[in-house]
């Protein structure tokens, strides 16, 4: 949930690091903490740490001297968040320093043992006991230390570690990122390659277990048992300046306009040929379960309704941290885990049991060469670019582009799909970018829209069938950037229950496309605007009825129904990013979500 | 030196081919035209710009991003109305101080142009071109090596010296800009005409390109111009058959099915399919995401990405905006024609149609040489099409 960085080079490391760390802002920002570490072993290690945003650090902190240091951005899960529990944490000699991402699951009892033998705790965190390890176990070599204090902790981390004295930076990992960029003179590490963009494009994977060493001129990396391990560099071919706002007042909006480029990406080279996937070939699949969490799990609940109506296999969707939980069925199905980052905790920990139950798996990753890519028999990838706002935009649309590659291969596979409908499906595929490119034209009169309703404290989104799921990340969306309460609800469950709730002060927000629900739909509609509630409707272009029932219509162009979520969801995105603004809200960093979560 | 590109108007001539971008980013040879602009910068070292956005400033922002992809660094100022080139420039007025370099964003220029501009050492100073129209543009009258007068769409011949909207300036015309705002005169030529009391203005002639799109057709002479300069990159997958001749670009993905035969200079972009049989002949542009079904025939022509065009179609001199869709037979020939636009008749001597984005032919649709069709209108199998139509407009 935090984000790590490290470097060793020539030059000052403490605005390298901070710079890097800005980076990673998006991840977490409760604490912030800096430690250096220079040639000069009796100058020792320097550390600062503050409470806040990484600005607050930044405008706080004492000039640091020397070339070899990490930093670290945290977002509490162990501690309060205060300044003694920001990281870096150090040991009782305060020469080494540690930052750490995840959880030591075993730190009781070992920070027990180490009080025995006389350490003092600084903190309430579990990262401190692995200072004290590391500092037990230093006899000189400091790659052996963090590899023995590693036999004794057991969790998920990504750990960084620094010491007076060492012009080095040791860090390791366990189902948690870490990244080495590699530069000339100098290296770095990171929990996540954004924060290295600036400075390199030539990056290393570091794999669970491996503890590696960067300095000035070298990288090595030896695995748990210390033998010595060998990896090609890859090279990363988006950019930094992919990931800068270019003139938009805020990533989510450039990330909303950016989509039509994004679909565009994710389909190239995937619907021109009619040949199918090798993965594909062979495999006969009774059953599909789509793992994921948050706006991935709507994206999962959509491609239920787009997998069952192309190639009619039966579809269950589950939350990652509740697949575990879910008895092994006797059919094995087909195990789709998707995620953005690709180092979701929950999913990856999901796509390891999925494995173990012995079922074929596929991950919709965005992230080139993340973690859940290597869990996986199959990735899809989404190539939505980088995504720095926090709420998911175009990764959630390519998301459903995979889904719809992925139905269409299964439709082919299992012959429910004929090749001409295939076809017909690629055209309208191919369309998609216009379809959002006609959204996105409509944002002011959706800003007019969000102007009107700002000051609402609920919202209702309603939907059926496959327009039932994009009603709930519309709501997931206005919640999470604007603050405003919203919910989504299948537009029949009204009756059994919500519509105790709707008033006049809680706009409903209802899809209602031309497709087999339509009629329902306009049922649903006067069902609350009977109440009082002003209904916001989403329906097709040239609909002249829907305006009789709704207090406002946005239309989208006619597609079609089953790949009108697309265009649907560009309209909720915009909506609730105009909400957001009118009221003020801190867009790109919403408070207490972070967008990558690491620990389960 | 900094320079300011004025990007914030819509281009409303070139109606419908802006309804969902500005005229800057109109592509040609698969290309916006203010990247033509600012390349011409960056190869002269200028890259200190300033965008000033308005109309649909989103398309440009995500385009060109914070600039470091073209080599550039660029910011972005918003005219929130577009009133007039004066009033753009005025909205940049914070980030200005000293020299600086004004260039519409809408003109297609090379380094030459504003290598001249740059070498004539001149502030103020402004670029100015003979032409054979001048009355569409400012007109200059000239004494002793110093612009004596502006007169703006002159409609008596007064000089065929024209000002090109390029310029070198220094933050001195804002107070001039500031005087002809305050008397409803929001265009920079105003301003200009108003500072020559207090300060000369040098003209500079360039035998520099520089091209001014200001109707639909001057699109195609642009893209033709554009495709002289192709550099051949043939990516994609091309089948047997095939036959490429002359300088033919192929975009990432793109298939060119058997039996199709391409004259260069055409650019293709990415994700596209191409036949089988089809013939394209110069000088054509087709964006990205394009498919052509069989047999079709497309001549001179530039066709926007996600277009889709079906079998035995003929297209000559037309230019499609993104996503025209077509089932089979569509008929857009080209020849001599009058096209009306905002109500003026033009004679053209070679042009087929213009069909605004999005909009959706059945089959068997014959469109009259140098007729505007609307965005986002449908138009029924077997309808003939001889006058401009609306945007959504329904054809039956």
């Amino acid at each position: 949930m935090c984000g790590i960085v490290g470097y060793a080079g020539r030059r000052a490391a403490q605005p390298i690091l901070i710079e890097s760390l800005k980076r990673l802002e998006y991840r977490g920002y409760d604490s912030a903490g800096i430690a250096v570490v220079g040639e000069d072993i009796q100058k020792g290690m320097q550390l600062f740490k503050s409470k806040g945003e990484i600005a607050v650090l930044e405008s706080s902190m004492p000039e640091m001297k020397g070339s070899t240091g990490i930093a670290h951005t945290r977002w509490a899960t162990q501690g309060k968040p205060t300044t003694v529990n920001a990281h870096p944490l150090a040991d009782c000699t305060n020469r080494l320093a540690v930052v750490h991402n995840g959880i030591i699951s075993n730190f009781m009892e070992v920070r027990e043992d180490l009080l025995k033998s006389g350490h003092k705790f600084a903190s309430e965190t579990d990262t401190e006991v692995f200072a004290h390890l590391v500092e037990s176990e230093l006899k000189g070599d400091l790659v052996e230390a963090v590899r023995k204090a590693l036999e004794k902790v057991e969790g998920t981390y990504t750990f960084a570690v620094v010491g007076a004295g060492y012009d080095e930076v040791v860090a390791t990992r366990r189902e948690s990122p870490l990244v080495v960029g590699l530069g000339d003179g100098e290296n770095f590490i990171a929990s996540d390659v954004t924060a290295l963009l600036k400075y390199t494009n030539r990056v290393v994977y570091i794999q669970d277990g491996e503890v590696v060493r960067i300095t000035r001129d070298s990288v090595s990396i030896v695995d748990e048992k210390g033998s010595k391990v060998e990896r090609e560099p890859q090279k990363i071919t988006w950019s930094l300046e992919d990931a800068e706002k270019g003139g938009y007042p805020h990533f989510m909006l450039k990330e909303i306009f950016d989509q039509p480029e994004a679909i565009h990406d994710s389909l190239l080279g995937r619907i021109e040929t009619m040949e199918p996937e090798p993965f594909f070939q062979g495999n006969s699949f009774s059953n599909v379960k789509i793992v994921a969490c948050g706006t991935s799990y709507h994206a999962g609940l959509v491609g239920k309704y787009i997998i069952e109506e192309l190639a009619r296999v039966p579809t269950t969707v589950q939350i990652s941290s509740e697949y575990r939980y879910s008895p092994i069925s006797r059919e094995s199905p087909l195990v789709v885990l998707i995620t953005q980052s690709g180092e979701t905790a929950d999913t990856l920990g999901a796509a390891r049991e999925a494995r173990k139950r012995g079922n074929k798996t596929i991950g919709i990753a965005n992230v080139v060469g993340s973690a859940i890519t290597r869990e996986v028999d199959h990735v899809i990838y989404t190539r939505a670019g980088p995504e720095i706002g926090v709420a998911a935009t175009k990764t959630f649309v390519t998301q459903l582009v995979a889904l719809y590659l992925l139905a269409m291969e299964l439709g082919m596979q299992n012959r429910s799909l004929t090749a001409q409908a295939r076809r017909s499906m690629t055209s309208v595929l191919r369309n998609l970018p216009r379809d959002v490119q006609d959204v996105l034209n409509k944002a002011d009169e959706i800003e007019t829209l969000a102007k009107k309703y700002s000051s609402a404290r609920d919202m209702f989104f309603i939907g059926r069938s496959i327009n039932y799921p994009i009603a709930l990340e519309g709501a997931l969306k206005t919640k999470e950037i604007s603050y405003i309460h919203g919910e989504g609800f299948p537009a029949g469950e009204l009756k059994h229950g919500p519509l105790a709730l709707i008033s006049k002060d809680s706009p409903v927000v209802a899809v209602a496309v031309r497709d087999h629900t339509y009629e329902k739909m306009l049922g649903n509609i006067s069902e609350v605007s009977a109440r009082g509630s002003p209904v916001i409707a989403i329906g097709f272009e040239g609909d002249s009825e829907l305006a009789k029932f709704a207090d406002d219509v946005i239309s989208i162009r006619q597609t079609p129904p089953m790949f009108s979520p697309v265009p649907v969801i560009v309209v909720l995105q915009l909506l609730a990013y105009y909400l957001a603004k009118e009221r003020g809200c801190p867009i790109d960093k919403p408070r207490n979500i972070a967008k990558t979560v690491t620990v389960e | 030196m900094k320079a300011v590109i004025l990007a914030a108007g819509e281009g409303m001539r070139l109606r419908p081919l802006t309804v969902s971008e500005p005229k800057v980013m109109i592509p040609v040879a698969n290309r916006p035209i203010l990247e033509y602009v600012i390349d011409s910068l960056v190869k002269n070292d200028v890259t200190d710009i300033v965008v000033v956005v308005g109309y649909r400033k989103e398309r440009i922002m995500s385009h060109f991003e914070d600039g470091r992809k073209f080599g550039a660094k660029i910011e972005y100022v918003v005219q929130e109305k577009q009133l007039g080139n004066g009033h753009a420039l005025f909205a940049a007025k914070d980030r200005l101080s000293g020299e600086f370099l004004v260039l519409p964003g809408d003109n297609v220029i090379d380094r030459r142009a504003v290598g001249d501009l740059l070498k004539a050492g001149a502030c103020p100073s402004a670029l100015v071109v003979e032409s054979d129209n001048p009355s569409k543009y400012g007109v200059v009258t000239l004494e002793r090596g110093a612009i004596t007068s502006v007169h703006e769409k002159p409609s008596e011949m007064i000089s065929n010296i024209i000002l090109t909207g390029m310029y070198c300036l220094s933050d001195r015309i804002f107070q001039f800009i500031d005087r002809c705002i305050a008397e409803g005169e929001y265009g920079l030529s105003n301003a200009v005409q108003e500072s020559l009391g207090e300060q000369p203005v040098t003209p500079v002639f360039s035998d520099g390109l520089w091209i001014d799109a200001v109707y639909p057709w001057d699109l195609l002479e642009l893209n033709a111009a554009a495709l002289e300069n192709l550099a051949v990159r043939t990516a994609g997958k091309i089948e047997s058959q095939v036959v490429l001749s002359g300088p033919v670009g192929i975009g990432e993905e793109t298939i060119i099915r058997a039996g199709t035969t391409i004259y260069g200079p055409v650019l293709i972009g990415d994700g596209c399919e191409i036949g089988p049989n089809v013939t394209i002949f110069p000088s054509t542009s087709i964006g990205n995401s394009v498919t052509v079904e069989p047999y079709t025939v497309i001549k001179n022509s530039v066709l926007m990405s996600n277009c889709n065009i079906g079998a035995h179609s003929y297209l000559s001199h037309c230019l499609l905006g993104y996503g025209v869709k077509s089932q089979s037979h569509l008929m857009g020939a080209g020849s001599e024609a009058y096209v009306n636009i905002a109500d003026e008749f033009f004679k053209v001597p070679h042009i087929g149609s213009i069909l605004g984005e999005d909009t959706a032919f059945g089959t068997g649709v014959s469109i009259e040489p140098g007729t505007i069709v609307g965005a986002g209108c449908k138009v029924s199998s077997g309808a003939r099409i001889t006058r401009n139509l609306p945007n959504r407009a329904l054809v039956t």
